[in-house]
């Protein structure tokens, strides 16, 4: 064995590179200031390692991409967690990054000879960024999809190239197939090359020049350190309390128990330090190994719990998959780039000129700055200039970002948008165990051929500007003017006997802000002043006739339903007006199949028909076009199959776990 | 700077007043960080890992049971006749409406019994066909031959003869051929359905 091992190091020389890599001896002592860096090869690790079995699962293309996403998540052993973990220390991962950028500025490491190992860090940093945005479009969901054209649109608007660029990055005018390989490409293969690449390059660098020292640890410089920590999180938990309805209860409170336990650390610096061992720390040397070592595995510890802590307690989102055709209100990109997101809403920046100014050269000019810092940072002053940069940086980027979450927060047709994501990814999710997998055309045919997910969205985009639903547009959105019937419930006992009741009648929910509020019928209504037991007994027969999802029959059983039928032939007179069974005749709508799903299509599909409401008809437009002699009727503003669609939705007839429809 | 150095090491710049001390802090160390290490670098691995093996534990899903022919439709001791199985099937996430997933040798013997045999060589997973000549099965991937009971002819290079497939006794009662539709493993002795 020995001799095994002392000849694979006498042709590899392995043994001498772990000992360098290991013995290296740090300046000063090992200290936890110095972990960030590990931490961040220990997150690209992790990322690596997930990537690629997640890779092995995700399959990129615009009818399969959401899919395979949608199994991971929900149907591999732990692909949840996989999916999870890989999410999670992606988003921890930028924080790492910004602490590790913030650490090299205090201790002015990137001053000579460090300079270019600064910049290759910055490059790192933009790749990294890059990488998470590529990753943000391939779920290929409602969220990544808009988020994605917004972030590819403001690449077009790059002068002279941007039309171009944002061509080659799409992979041509629109988004399909071709859009998610190249991402994909981009994201597992092209700039995880180049993080390995710049990662190895900038460990040697790294190396060559040793740790850079800290200063001493002084009291004076341990304060200096900790109330820069302090300021962070001090603005933190302002920017937390003032906005605390913008996030989660915990938010706030973690952000604040973190300021309080650097303010005790402050306070102790500042009254017992005198007699503080640890700021006056012993001045020898250290080792990497293990010194430096067990601090860098204890500090990834609290990454990956970080991680775990996020998988378990946010989950991993998946919206609806990707639909051109529906936009989503709630795109918002990733919480690192909110800032910029948020700055360009100011008026500052409005118009196109404003546009490329605050999207292109705000951000530029800041990343230029970040590069010249080893230069601006010779001198002390310069230094000076450096930290208060960063800081007014980070400051600026808190600001911004706290600034978005809390106008999303106060956003209800944003927070609606979440809203119906969700619902909408639930029901996505029960209609694919209803039907037992996804079709070959992707799950976007499953949204499209279900009544609860389609007809509602229809119902919102084309009857809710006088119909309400419930009071909202049919997606919990406000209706501005209801001019027409509330629409929930209809044809059901209870809707019908509402409208049975003149009050009802001529009230708002029915057709108190349609003409007919002075119409025949209302006439009629008031005339009778029905009893009770007779709008029961009506309002049964023509739930009975409506039959939609839940009818049962009502207590009083049959009996109950035929003499509705007879009081409204008979004592009512309705039959005098209205085609009752197939008696069609009369000045009123047909009563004949109420409200059942064929009386609802071809009331839809032409109201101004002699069966409805003829040449009286109100503002109802006839969303098909006009019924012929055999009652066909061809596409017009909606074609049948939505109309069907939003009748199934009305009449709440969609496939149930419990396989009922009807 | 060698092993011995490093091993011991001991600060420069003050001398240690308890050797051992140290020692013992600085095993304790390095035990924490590769316990510490090893723990959260197996949590990446090990999920991803177990994603990766997951099929193992998986059922296979099973046999289909479709109908292929009437009875009618095979002559009494007539030669073998070969029908395709087509049926609804999931990949992963995909259900397909329906998909070929193979085809059967459907023979009525003389006594009326029923034989169905998946038409896959046992051997490599070739499709077997039948000459009508030599009234046998015949694979011509590697020139195996099988008998018509399935059996292995000569030459044959497969390990088993043809796979029978299960034919629902009840609905030949009436008039229906049922079969139900497996694969198996190729290239084994044993008859392993996957
Ligand atoms: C421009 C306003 C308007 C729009 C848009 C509209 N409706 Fe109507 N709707 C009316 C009015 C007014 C009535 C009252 C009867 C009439 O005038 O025909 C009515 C009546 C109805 C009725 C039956 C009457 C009752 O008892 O409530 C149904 C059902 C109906 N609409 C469904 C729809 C659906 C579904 C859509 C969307 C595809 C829609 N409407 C779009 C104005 C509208
Ligand atoms: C005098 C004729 C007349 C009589 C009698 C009459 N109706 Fe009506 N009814 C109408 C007219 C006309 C309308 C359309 C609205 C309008 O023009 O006022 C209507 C509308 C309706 C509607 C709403 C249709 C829709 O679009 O949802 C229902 C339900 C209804 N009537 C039921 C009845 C019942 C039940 C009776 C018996 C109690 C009855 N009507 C008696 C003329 C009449």
């Amino acid at each position: 064995m020995r001799r095994f091992f002392a000849w694979v190091d006498d042709r590899t020389g392995i043994a001498k590179l772990t000992r360098e890599a290991l013995f290296e001896s740090v300046p000063g002592g090992a200290r936890w200031r110095y972990v960030w860096g590990s931490t961040l090869s220990f997150a690209i690790m992790v990322q690596f390692i997930t990537g690629i079995f997640l890779w092995m699962a995700y399959s990129p293309s615009a009818t399969t991409a959401w899919e395979s996403v949608y199994f991971i998540q929900n149907e591999m052993t732990l692909g949840w967690l996989l999916r999870g973990i890989h999410h999670w220390t992606a988003q921890i991962m930028v924080i790492l990054l910004v602490l590790h950028l913030v650490q090299v500025v205090i201790d002015s490491a990137y001053r000579a000879p460090r300079e270019f190992n600064f910049w290759f860090g910055v490059i790192l940093l933009f790749i990294t960024l890059a990488i998470s945005l590529t990753g943000y479009l391939l779920p290929w969901d409602q969220k990544g999809f808009w988020a994605t054209k917004v972030a590819t649109n403001l690449a077009g608007i790059i002068p002279f190239i941007g039309d171009d660029l944002q061509k080659i990055i799409v992979g041509g005018s629109d988004y399909g197939h071709h859009t998610l390989t190249r991402f994909f490409a981009l994201h597992a293969g092209v700039l995880p090359g180049a993080l390995v690449a710049l990662v190895v390059v900038h460990i040697y660098l790294f190396r060559r020049h040793g740790i850079t020292e800290a200063k001493p640890a002084t009291r004076a410089s341990a304060l200096y350190y900790w109330s820069l920590l302090g300021f962070v999180f001090g603005t933190l938990t302002i920017l937390a309390f003032v906005f605390e309805d913008a996030t989660k209860q915990w938010v706030p409170r973690s952000i604040c128990g973190v300021f309080l336990a650097i303010a005790a650390r402050i306070f102790f610096l500042v009254f017992r330090g005198k007699d503080d061992d640890s700021a006056a720390r012993p001045k020898r040397d250290g080792m990497f190994w293990p010194d430096q070592i067990l601090k860098d595995a204890i500090a990834c510890v609290a990454v990956m719990a970080a991680v775990l802590f996020f998988v378990f307690r946010q989950g991993t989102g998946l919206t609806p998959p990707a639909d051109p055709s529906q936009p989503y209100n709630a795109a918002r990109p990733d919480w690192y780039f909110m800032s910029l997101f948020q700055m360009l809403k100011f008026s500052a920046f409005e118009g196109a000129v404003g546009l490329v100014i605050g999207a292109i050269v705000v951000p530029s000019t800041l990343v230029t700055a970040l590069f010249l810092m080893p230069l601006i940072g010779k001198s002390k002053t310069g230094h000076w200039i450096n930290v208060t940069m960063l800081y007014g940086l980070i400051g600026g980027f808190l600001i911004l970002t706290a600034m978005g979450f809390n106008h999303d927060a106060n956003d209800a047709e944003y927070k609606q948008g979440v809203a119906n994501a969700h619902t909408e990814a639930d029901r996505l999710k029960e209609l694919i165990s209803i039907k037992g997998g996804i079709p070959p055309e992707g799950a976007l045919t499953l949204v499209y051929e279900d009544p609860k997910i389609r007809g509602a969205r229809l119902y919102a985009a084309h009857c809710s500007s006088c119909h309400p639903h419930g009071g909202k547009d049919g997606m919990g959105g406000e209706v501005k003017e209801p001019s027409a019937p509330d629409l929930k419930g209809v044809g059901s006992k209870e809707w019908i006997a509402g409208l049975l009741d003149h009050e009802g009648y001529v009230g708002p929910k029915y057709f108190g802000n349609t003409k007919f509020r002075k119409g025949k019928m209302a006439d009629h209504l008031l005339d009778l002043d029905m009893l009770p037991e007779e709008i029961e007994a009506v309002s049964a027969a023509l739930a009975y006739e409506a039959k939609v999802y839940g009818y049962s029959t009502p207590e009083g059983g049959q009996e109950l339903i035929d003499s509705g039928f007879d009081l409204m032939f008979e004592d009512l007179e309705c039959s005098d007006c209205h085609g009752i069974d197939g008696e069609d005749e009369g000045s009123g709508p047909s009563l004949t199949g109420y409200m059942s799903r064929d009386w609802m299509v071809r009331f839809i599909g032409d109201p101004t028909h002699d069966d409805f409401y003829g040449k009286k008809n109100d503002r109802m437009p006839s969303f098909l076009v006009a019924m012929q002699e055999d009652g066909n009727m061809s596409d017009g503003e909606l074609s049948r199959e939505e109309v069907e669609l939003i009748v199934g939705w009305l009449r709440e007839e969609w496939p149930r776990a419990d396989g009922k429809v009807r | 700077m060698n092993e011995e150095e490093t091993e011991n090491f001991v600060p420069d710049k003050k001398p240690d007043p308890q050797p051992k001390e140290t020692e013992r802090r600085e095993f304790i160390a390095k035990a924490v960080s590769i316990v510490a290490g090893g723990a959260i670098v197996s949590i990446p691995i090990g999920t991803g890992l177990a994603t990766l093996v997951a099929p193992l534990f998986k059922e296979g899903q099973g046999g289909v049971k479709i109908r292929l022919a009437s009875v009618e439709d095979l002559p009494l001791g007539g030669p073998p006749k070969l029908y395709q199985v087509v049926a609804e099937r999931t990949d992963a996430w995909t259900k397909y409406p329906e998909k070929p997933l193979g085809s059967v040798f459907l023979r009525r013997k003389q006594g009326g019994e029923i034989e169905a045999f998946n038409s896959s060589c046992p051997h490599a997973g070739c499709s077997v066909g039948y000459r009508s000549k030599e009234d046998e099965y015949y694979c011509p991937c590697h020139e195996s031959i099988f008998n018509l009971d399935g059996s292995r002819g000569d030459p044959c290079v497969s390990p088993r003869g043809l796979d029978s497939l299960e034919v629902d006794e009840e609905r030949l009662g009436e008039g229906d051929v049922w079969v139900t539709f497996r694969n198996f493993a190729a290239g084994i002795e044993e008859k392993k359905a996957i």
